[in-house]
């Protein structure tokens, strides 16, 4: 389980998180919900230890996060951060030597999965087919959690669909996911819990499925509820 | 496997509805072998912990059953498979009764239009 508790981060004077607590469970896809510039992403960095934060604490299987706990966690931005001209096969290769939990095995599944060519360059792909070499090299570690920062933004419907297939195949099968979006539509009936983050607070934290058998509401009318009131 | 769920209703309920809709109308038959809870998870493009939780749900009402190391099987058990059909019946002439009783019209009269229109549809299918 990842805990985020009581969470604060200033950027200079500017407080963007004010206090953010959540937690999401392994063998779950948790879903971070809120407008640009929320705090999503500095979220995400927190986790990852990529940003100091101010207060609040940050556990991983009741762990605060070191090099043992680094290895079972992996970030995938919502940007490539592989060089343009490496072709897929070396932004491959150059994984293999930097983690050693990386899985060849499931990197070449995943290759097959998204339809992608090893031997394209990088800088050649369409924004969906990048979007897809992104998540496949953070996919293809062997890691309990994957935070994925915005997978769904600014990509063509079709690719979009293809990602979404990974979050119901084995792929992504007993690890804990989190993801950031703000695009819900797609994806409600992907996921299992939702984290509405509104002025740098959780406005509210539920199950998705929960919510549809308790309150007879979808993700959305419960966004609309919190973010028009 | 094509389904349109609705975003109100809880998706595990809809895919036991779903599985209730094949049973009744004999597309799935009586001790069929039914996909893996990780098939129908990606047939169905919903969370697997969903699908997980339709099984069991499933599972509870007797729809299915699963024998060790087995694919899940739909029961042969004829009493429960009467329910079925008699469940998504009286579910339908519910609904269909809620929408007229606002009309008002006598029981007869609208007997008389639902046998008319329920053998004028069984000439188009013929």
């Amino acid at each position: 389980m990842i805990e985020v508790k009581a969470v604060e981060k200033k950027f200079g004077r500017k407080k963007i998180l004010k206090g953010v607590s959540f937690t999401a469970n392994k063998g779950e896809i948790t879903c971070l919900i809120g407008i640009n510039g929320v705090g999503k992403t500095t979220i995400l960095n927190a986790i990852m230890a990529l940003t100091p934060i101010n207060k609040g604490q940050i556990l991983i299987d009741g762990k605060q996060i070191d090099k043992n706990t680094f290895e079972k966690i992996t970030f995938i931005p919502d940007a490539i951060t592989m060089l343009p001209h490496m072709t897929i096969a070396e932004a491959m290769e150059f994984m293999n030597d930097f983690y050693t939990c990386w899985n060849q095995k499931r990197a070449t599944e995943l290759l097959g999965f998204f339809r992608l060519n090893p031997s394209d360059r990088i800088a050649s792909l369409s924004k969906g087919n990048t979007a897809k070499v992104n998540l496949l090299l953070g996919l293809a570690l062997d890691v309990d959690y994957v935070l994925m920062d915005e997978p769904f933004s600014g990509i063509d419907m079709f690719s979009r669909e293809e990602i979404a297939n990974v979050f119901t195949s084995h792929l992504i099968e007993n690890r804990g996911v989190i993801i950031t979006t703000h695009e819900i539509g797609d994806i409600e009936h992907l996921i299992d819990k939702v984290v509405l983050l509104d002025d740098g607070m959780v406005t509210k934290e539920f199950s998705a499925e929960e919510v549809r058998e308790n309150e007879g509401k979808s993700v959305i009318d419960v966004m609309r509820e919190v973010y028009q009131r | 496997m094509n389904v349109n769920f609705n975003n109100r209703d809880p998706v595990y309920l809809q895919i036991v509805r779903y599985f209730k809709e094949k049973i009744a109308v004999g597309e799935l038959m009586p001790g069929e072998e039914i996909p893996s809870r990780r098939e129908l998870a990606n047939r169905m493009k919903v969370n697997p912990n969903t699908a997980q939780r339709a099984y069991k749900e499933m599972e509870e009402q007797g729809l299915i059953y699963t024998e060790k190391n087995h694919p899940s099987k739909i029961t042969t058990d004829r009493k429960t498979l009467g329910k079925v059909r008699d469940e998504l019946l009286v579910e339908a002439v519910d609904m269909f009764v809620t929408s007229v009783r606002s009309i008002n019209v006598p029981v007869e009269e609208l007997l008389d239009l639902v046998r008319v229109k329920y053998t004028a549809n069984d000439d188009k299918e013929a």
